[in-house]
């Protein structure tokens, strides 16, 4: 059905490259170039496909580039397509764009606000591009790998050393001290040398 | 931002002011007569049959079931320091940290049989962060550590409800509500 | 300012007033949660209505890249905490069809049970609190009455009143016994007996039927258009459910009907017919109920899962039908202990969107009534 899918992308919407992505494990993907997205919905949800639903707008973030995926699904049809697009990223902070598919189901309006919210894609003629879970004046996109919390936020400072129990993380650095043997001393806090608490 | 056609307003505002005829006046007064009618007679059914359900709760304590995921409780003698609940712990609110055992110390074994190499030196839970899930009970080999079915135990600061399991008072526990 | 037909709204239109902007809500009882709708409206109509959400961000999705994939069955409780059954047996049908693994029988026969008393102690909180938001109070707590069985059959099971980490990956936690096989069948008597009670109580009055009829119509169209799913789609004349559609679990071989808005006491798709499905939904599952009471095998309750859990690369989308429609997990994994990114569609997201749509031209009571027959948790909204 993948295969057919793209065949019908590339044959209605010029320069989409609609490519099959076949899976071991899990779900078939389709790439399409990010610039054609919009033309891709609409032709989809006007054919014999009948992707009537917009299930859901999602992103993941990698190291070059955020992936947007579309997920979309008939309900007449019963039938389910994950359409991806890849934007280029420049840097941590910077921001990507790509259209936004509004005009085609309008339940895109919520989903691309918060994959704006959270992966920092602006879509392009989106009715009300606000961030949506987070409050307006939060910096960052928390969903990218490379986020780093606000240390003070409206004047409150984010996680206070006394309310994430550091005396208790650090404690065996005392012990550790008393021994003055660090082999000897087995600890469980993960978040410093993940290996050595085994 | 756009609002709709104000238009809306105006067809909606005719749904509320129906146009009434007296025929449909009384009907409209006789059905909603007898159905609040029907449904007090339900109502009135439950007040006269049903007996209260309600435990009346500082009086009357409500006995939990055996499997039930309350107060954590470690019970020190028995562990053996192998860190599972830690890793298992989904909020990390828990903190071990032991020392291994001197060669000359008396060898010690835990009830099941497991021989202790390690000695204890900090078990803290932070209750706080807890959020009773179970996943370190069940990764516990030597099962010391459990959820008993202690349902009272609300603080006052937050400090309190971190639990250092090797604390004297915290170990008397164990007679308490450990079967 | 606002406009209206792209001029500025002057005051000076048709209605001679100015439009009066109220906050509904986060602390807004009937608003189901922390839900924060900014309404404009003209005397007692709305004119406008802005859903404003993320009182409640947990961001559940950052949380679960850290955490391997069976310490995150805690946190998806923490999701819809009215179904929390549901929202584990989406996220374990979702790993094993990555993993691929089998799951017994008996705890596919266990799962579904859940699933069914789950989704019937959601709807009858729905019931409840849905009377509550309508001005009656008894209902509240005809509904919780019964709903407290459910929750004792689910606390001996799982140890748990409200977030039970019941359902794990490759089966379930603990196993039924023949007492509490007898007690979910006296309860499917009891039940079938007492919803006929409440619908008389509640469905049928004349009061509950002005209020909700013709109220908060969701056409077909618009419920495709916003994506809407579960008793929302259902109740708006759609034969759509993924039980029956993409059976999973053990759905294929359970006989039950789907339940679908007919419009009998106003327009389809209004309050009343969302109300309705919901109510007779409820029956259905007890019919799925009983099946399963006579089918269950003995049997082992935990399938093959390695103990340290590596999913494969791969991507994966996985819909299951909850009580407040479908719930959907979109796992990425690159191959290590925790998912690489995990996106959770939530249907109770999609239906606050419908809210801007559905409130032009409402009374501020009637979009109580909206809210409600939607029936929102914002803890699934948020995540």
């Amino acid at each position: 059905m993948h295969k057919e899918i793209a065949d019908f992308i590339n044959s209605k919407v010029s320069g989409a490259n609609a490519c099959v992505v076949e899976a071991e494990v899990g779900d078939n993907l389709i790439f399409v170039e990010a610039s054609s997205i919009l033309e891709v919905c609409k032709n989809l949800k006007n054919s014999d496909y009948d992707m009537n639903v917009l299930q859901c707008v999602t992103g993941t973030d990698y190291e070059d580039r955020i992936e947007v995926s579309y997920i979309i699904a008939s309900f007449t049809k019963n039938s389910e397509v994950i359409i991806k697009a890849k934007l280029p990223k420049t840097s941590s902070e910077a921001t990507v764009a790509i259209d936004s598919v509004c005009s085609v189901w309008k339940s895109a309006n919520f989903l691309e606000r918060e994959t704006y919210d959270m992966l920092g894609v602006v879509f392009t003629n989106h009715p009300d591009m606000r961030r949506i879970l987070c409050p307006d004046d939060w910096e960052g996109y928390p969903l990218r790998k490379d986020y780093k919390v606000q240390e003070v936020y409206n004047d409150m400072v984010v996680d206070p050393p006394e309310k994430v129990n550091k005396a208790d993380h650090n404690f065996f650095k005392e012990i550790m001290e008393k021994m003055g043997d660090e082999k000897k001393v087995a600890y469980s806090w993960k978040q410093e040398e993940p290996e050595s608490a085994q | 931002m756009k609002t709709n056609d104000l238009s809306i307003l105006d067809t909606n505002r005719a749904r509320y002011e129906e146009d009434l005829t007296v025929g449909k006046w009384f009907r409209n007064i006789w059905v909603a007569v007898s159905t609040a009618f029907k449904g007090m007679s339900i109502t009135m059914k439950y007040v006269l049959t049903v007996k209260p359900v309600t435990i009346e709760y500082p009086e009357v304590k409500e006995e939990l079931p055996k499997n039930s995921r309350s107060r954590l409780f470690n019970d020190v003698d028995n562990c053996i320091s192998c860190m599972q609940c830690a890793d298992a712990c989904p909020v990390d609110c828990i903190y071990i940290t032991a020392v291994k055992r001197d060669k000359e110390a008396p060898k010690l074994k835990t009830d099941g049989g497991t021989p202790i190499r390690l000695d204890l030196k900090q078990y803290t839970i932070d209750t706080a962060l807890c959020c009773y899930c179970g996943l370190c009970t069940v990764a516990c080999p030597t099962e010391c550590l459990t959820h008993t079915t202690d349902y009272e135990f609300a603080q006052y600061t937050l400090g309190e409800m971190k639990y250092d399991y090797l604390a004297t008072d915290i170990r008397a526990w164990k007679h308490r509500i450990v079967e | 300012m606002i406009e209206i037909n792209g001029k500025p709204y002057t005051g000076q239109e048709k209605i001679k007033s100015d439009l009066l902007t109220l906050n509904m809500g986060p602390q807004h009882p009937a608003t189901h949660g922390v839900l924060r709708v900014e309404i404009k409206t003209d005397s007692e109509i709305i004119a406008q209505a802005i859903p404003h959400l993320g009182y409640l961000h947990r961001c559940f999705e950052k949380h679960v890249e850290h955490i391997d994939y069976r310490g995150v069955i805690p946190f998806v409780d923490r999701m819809d905490y009215l179904a929390s059954m549901s929202m584990e047996w989406g996220y374990a049908l979702t790993v094993e069809k990555m993993l691929g693994t089998e799951v017994p029988k008996r705890a596919e026969y266990l799962r579904v049970m859940i699933g069914e008393l789950q989704r019937i102690a959601s709807h009858l909180m729905f019931f409840g609190t849905y009377a509550i938001d309508l001005g009656a109070f008894s209902p509240f707590l005809y509904a919780f009455q019964d709903r407290e069985d459910i929750l004792r059959i689910f606390e001996e099971l799982s140890g748990a009143r409200l977030l039970y980490n019941y359902i794990w990956l490759g089966g379930v936690w603990n196993d039924v016994n023949d007492d509490q096989l007898k007690r979910i069948e006296a309860f499917c008597d009891k039940m079938e007996e007492n919803l006929k009670k409440y619908h008389a109580l509640v469905g049928e009055n004349k009061i509950f039927i002005s209020r909700t009829a013709n109220v908060g119509v969701v056409s077909k169209e618009m419920a495709y258009e916003y994506g809407a799913t579960g008793p929302v789609l259902r109740g708006s004349g759609v034969d759509w459910d993924l039980r029956k559609e993409r059976p999973y679990g053990l759905y294929k071989e359970l006989d039950f009907d789907v339940i679908k808005g007919e419009g009998l006491k106003g327009q389809v798709g209004d309050c009343w017919d969302r109300y309705y499905v919901r109510m007779l939904e409820m029956h259905e599952s007890i019919k799925i109920l009983r099946q399963c009471l006579d089918g269950i095998e003995e049997g082992s309750i935990m399938g093959k899962v390695p103990k340290v859990l590596k999913v494969p690369a791969g991507e994966v989308y996985m819909r299951t039908e909850c009580p407040r429609g479908e719930l959907g997990y979109h796992l990425i994994s690159d191959g290590g202990k925790t998912p690489y990114r995990m996106k959770v569609k939530s249907s109770c997201y999609t239906h606050v969107s419908m809210l801007p749509e559905m409130a032009p031209g409402m009374m501020i009571a009637d979009f109580v009534a909206a809210i409600g027959s939607i029936d929102i948790v914002l803890g699934e909204v948020d995540r």
